[in-house]
């Protein structure tokens, strides 16, 4: 029999995952929301082959197109804004006339789905919610996402990921006991984890639409899909005691921590079963620790003065390591250890870009940019970068013209009015200063370009 | 009145249908659910990536099989101080959602392997976490099902994957929620600054199970789009979760920012890298997270905590991001003076009264500064909002009693996810399941 794992890379080999075929092929979607929660949900349906049709307003955009780490930009561009929105159409429309909205009528027509994070309500009241939208296409799968949900006393309140975070608990366990410090989770994960929900919810609407022919409304909170991830209420109801912030120590597992190795180097290692214990207790060359009373039963070995002893065995045995023998050991004995690693090692590991997790893509205006690939990587039907973000406004004709069927008079007719429009000069929102857009056949669908 | 007449009365509007509609999606009984149609083994060991991602396709009604040896599957003992219900752990009855249970021990009993790969042909999803390359060995791999059951969605679970050289070299290393972490960059992104004292300067774990929880997420959110391509072709595919990549794949940052800055990002401790102000801070009777990064929301917040004359200050008018940090330090302590003047909840009032006045005004600019105070897991349970959405559900087992969860994650008008009963009984459902599927 061939070895796994060449039949393994055939299977999933990354350099043939862009001709397979695209599973949301077809679907499109209207993409009213902003910032991070909507759009990576949207985005998320657009990896995986979906017509997604981003809509801003002229001349600002995004409130995120400009919003980057450390305000540094990327030619002209938000660096991780184009891992928030690639694979999108951009186009720029007013909502606040007349014409724009019979625009989004238009294109509701023919729509599958329906993406929105403005404040409850907001929709509805500017006659693009789901009661508007569902008159004239009642298939409609309509995603409304924010941070408390649409109904309840807390509606109203306005959200970011931090309030999420701070709503739903998830703040409070990040940090060291008896501390008056509280790390919430980084990089907007308050956002993306339920923006990814959201995402799986719209899937769910699709296959159940295709069953049954019927469209629906959803209601995502960011903060419930935040809860969904704690069982922490469950220890609570169960003991009447709190888990509260246990720093490094993850309290289920043990040994389980993040530790420093002889060449100062961070590291977590973990025993989650009796099985990977042994392992370790092997590995590290203290075989009698098995039969040791005190850790030889896994429950027995949580209890907190048991699993205190234990863990200053293994710091002291991983600060007389260093990091690489530890992490070799770990592969061959089999125990779960893992360095921490940083924006730079995740940017430039060999076997991320070789999965395809880490990706270097291509771009026909940006030119080359590492961006991150899916962790769950399909034989069938992969998800694909096609193209990364885009200037605001930039596929106003193609959108109007090959999903319209507009022509360039009707179309420089809306722009004298002011109904659709393109980018400021500002960074974020203006395409890099070395690229001629009079000569992009994309950005002039339709007319004679040189 | 209650929570759904509620919602009725208040959310009804001026003439629409909106609350009717919003109380109407409340009710989850008698609707239908969208995967009933199909059947999902999970023989995942060990792993609550495996697990999670069951639980979710038993939220939307699929058959769910949880597949286990007549011990039980470990993760039942990957538990919170070692605390257990009769021997089965927090996490695992937390999850223990609309679940069948069938004791199959398919890694040392061959008779076991054929009753799997029997009910594999019947599947339309297997979930598994064992090393890379196990249950092809056994000859129940995707490569041996996918032969009788061609629209078989196959999904397996490891720190690495399943190909790449890394992936065959690491195959023997088990997957946990703190490796993957690490692995995936959250860890070097949290903690306090380096000048501060050890361990405070160390990255730092999220307190909860990040890991696992995206790497679940990941793959029921793969095995969707694989099921609408399923339902679209009949065609299965295979789907591959790596735990080594779930923080850096779902947030993207880390990727990109190592490529174009060409160095790591530092850790910056309580702070935000983009907006400012963005955390959270001390005040009389303990702490609230505020959100005023836009510049008039910022203006907003100095004006409601008397600190106006800040406003012209052109470090933090016009240049908050804390890439000097000395500055943002400062400003946080600015703020914080105000903050330790007042509670928790005269906080949150002013910031409300102020947006609301902002909303309607055209002269404050529409600034809309966030307080919100900070709640304890516990603290969350107790809240209206949550009451009145029914985002906890007390669930009750016939072996381990009452419990309560955190359920009904997103509300749907047509086919939401529910919680039907909750059970943990290992082979409780062996007959059950043997004559339904192998009519035996």
């Amino acid at each position: 029999m061939e070895d796994y794992f060449s039949y393994t890379a055939k299977l999933f080999n990354p350099d043939e995952a862009g001709q397979k075929p695209e599973a949301l092929k077809g679907i499109r979607v209207l993409d009213f929301s902003h910032v991070i929660f909507g759009p990576i949900a949207a985005r998320l349906l657009a990896d995986y082959g979906a017509e997604v049709i981003k809509l801003e307003l002229p001349y600002y955009g995004d409130l995120w197109r400009p919003a980057t780490y450390w305000g540094k930009y990327w030619k002209h561009s938000n660096p991780i804004w184009h891992n928030i929105t690639k694979n999108k159409y951009f186009i720029s429309v007013n909502l606040a006339l007349k014409e724009s909205k019979e625009l989004i009528y238009k294109m509701a027509e023919t729509a599958d789905v329906v993406i929105e994070n403005f404040a409850p309500g907001t929709a509805d009241a500017w006659s693009i919610g789901y009661e508007k939208i569902s008159k004239i296409n009642p298939k409609i799968i309509f995603l409304s996402c924010s941070t408390y949900g649409q109904f309840g006393p807390m509606r109203y309140f306005p959200g970011w990921d931090l309030l999420a975070q701070a709503a739903s608990g998830v703040l409070t366990l990040n940090g060291y006991p008896e501390t008056d410090i509280y790390y919430k989770l980084p990089d907007y994960v308050g956002d993306f984890f339920p923006g990814n929900v959201g995402a799986m919810s719209v899937l769910m609407a699709l296959y159940h639409r295709k069953k049954t022919g019927r469209g629906q409304y959803i209601d995502m909170a960011q903060t419930e899909g935040l809860m969904r991830m704690l069982f922490h209420y469950t220890y609570y109801s169960v003991t009447k005691q709190t888990i509260g912030r246990t720093g490094n120590t993850d309290p289920s597992m043990m040994p389980a921590s993040i530790f420093k190795t002889a060449d100062d180097k961070f590291l977590a290692l973990a025993c989650a079963t009796a099985g990977q214990f042994k392992n370790f207790v092997e590995a590290i060359g203290r075989p009698e620790l098995i039969s040791d009373p005190r850790f030889a039963d896994t429950l027995e070995r949580l209890k907190p003065e048991n699993a205190n002893a234990l863990t200053a065995i293994a710091v002291d045995w991983v600060r007389s390591k260093s990091c690489e023998e530890i992490v070799s050991l770990a592969d061959e004995q089999g125990f779960p250890a893992a360095e921490v690693a940083d924006d730079y090692r995740i940017a430039n590991d060999e076997w991320r870009r070789n999965r395809g997790s880490v990706v270097l893509f291509k771009d026909d205006v940006y030119g080359n940019l590492v961006i991150a690939g899916p962790s769950a990587q399909l034989s069938g039907t992969p998800s694909r970068t096609r193209w990364l973000a885009r200037p605001l406004g930039y596929h106003n004709r193609i959108v109007l013209k090959k999903f319209l069927g507009l022509s360039e008079d009707e179309i420089l007719a809306l722009e004298k009015k002011k109904v659709i429009g393109t980018f400021d000069d500002r960074p974020g929102l203006k395409p890099p200063v070395y690229y001629n857009l009079s000569e992009d056949p994309i950005y002039n669908y339709g007319k004679e370009v040189k | 009145m209650s929570a759904r007449e509620e919602v009725y009365t208040r959310h009804g509007g001026k003439g629409g249908d909106r609350g009717k509609r919003l109380a109407e999606m409340m009710k989850v009984e008698g609707k239908p659910e969208a995967l009933d149609d199909i059947l999902v083994l999970d023989v995942s060991s060990a792993n609550f990536g495996g697990i999670v991602a069951a639980s979710f396709f038993a939220e939307f009604g699929a058959e769910v099989v949880k597949i286990e040896p007549p011990d039980g599957d470990p993760a039942r003992q990957i538990t919170p101080f070692g605390v257990t219900v009769q021997g089965v752990g927090i996490p695992f009855m937390f999850e223990g959602r609309n679940k069948r249970y069938i004791t199959l021990d398919v890694r040392n009993n061959e008779e076991d392997r054929v009753t799997f790969s029997r009910l594999a042909q019947k599947a339309a999803v297997v979930i598994e976490s064992f090393a890379p390359g196990e249950m092809d060995g056994w000859g129940i791999g995707y490569r041996q099902l996918c032969l009788q059951n061609p629209g078989l969605i196959y999904i397996a679970l490891s720190p690495y994957g399943q190909y790449t050289e890394k992936a065959k070299k690491s195959a023997k290393m088990p997957d946990t929620d703190i490796t993957s972490q690490t692995g995936s960059g959250l860890p070097a992104q949290m903690g306090a600054p380096p000048n501060e004292p050890e361990p405070l300067n160390w990255p730092l774990r999220g307190g909860m199970w990040v890991g696992w929880y995206i790497s679940g997420l990941s793959a029921a959110l793969g095995g969707m789009v694989a099921l609408l391509h399923r339902q679209n072709t009949g065609q299965g595919q295979m789907v591959d979760v790596a735990g080594m990549d779930a923080y850096s794949s779902m947030v993207g940052m880390p990727a990109t920012i190592g490529f174009t800055w060409e160095k790591s990002r530092p850790r910056i401790g309580v702070l935000d890298f983009i907006l400012y102000p963005y955390g959270h801070w001390k005040c009389k009777d303990g702490f609230v997270a505020i959100a005023a990064p836009r510049d008039h929301d910022f203006r907003a917040l100095l004006k409601i905590l008397g600190l106006w004359e800040q406003e012209d200050d052109w470090r933090y008018s016009s240049d908050r991001i804390p890439d000097i940090l000395e500055q943002a330090i400062h400003l946080h302590r600015i703020i914080e003076e105000k903050t330790i003047l007042f509670t928790g909840d005269e906080l949150v009032k002013m910031a409300l009264n102020y947006s609301k006045k902002s909303a309607r005004s055209k002269w404050r600019g529409g600034g809309v500064p966030i307080i919100m105070k900070l709640m304890t897991p516990e603290a969350a349970m107790e809240n209206r909002q949550w009451q009145i959405r029914n985002a906890f559900q007390e669930v009750e087992d016939e072996k381990l009693g009452k419990y309560t969860i955190s359920a009904n994650f997103v509300k749907m008008s047509e086919s939401p996810p529910r919680v039907k009963w909750v059970s943990s009984e290992i082979g409780k459902d062996n007959e059950y399941i043997r004559k339904k599927y192998l009519n035996v």
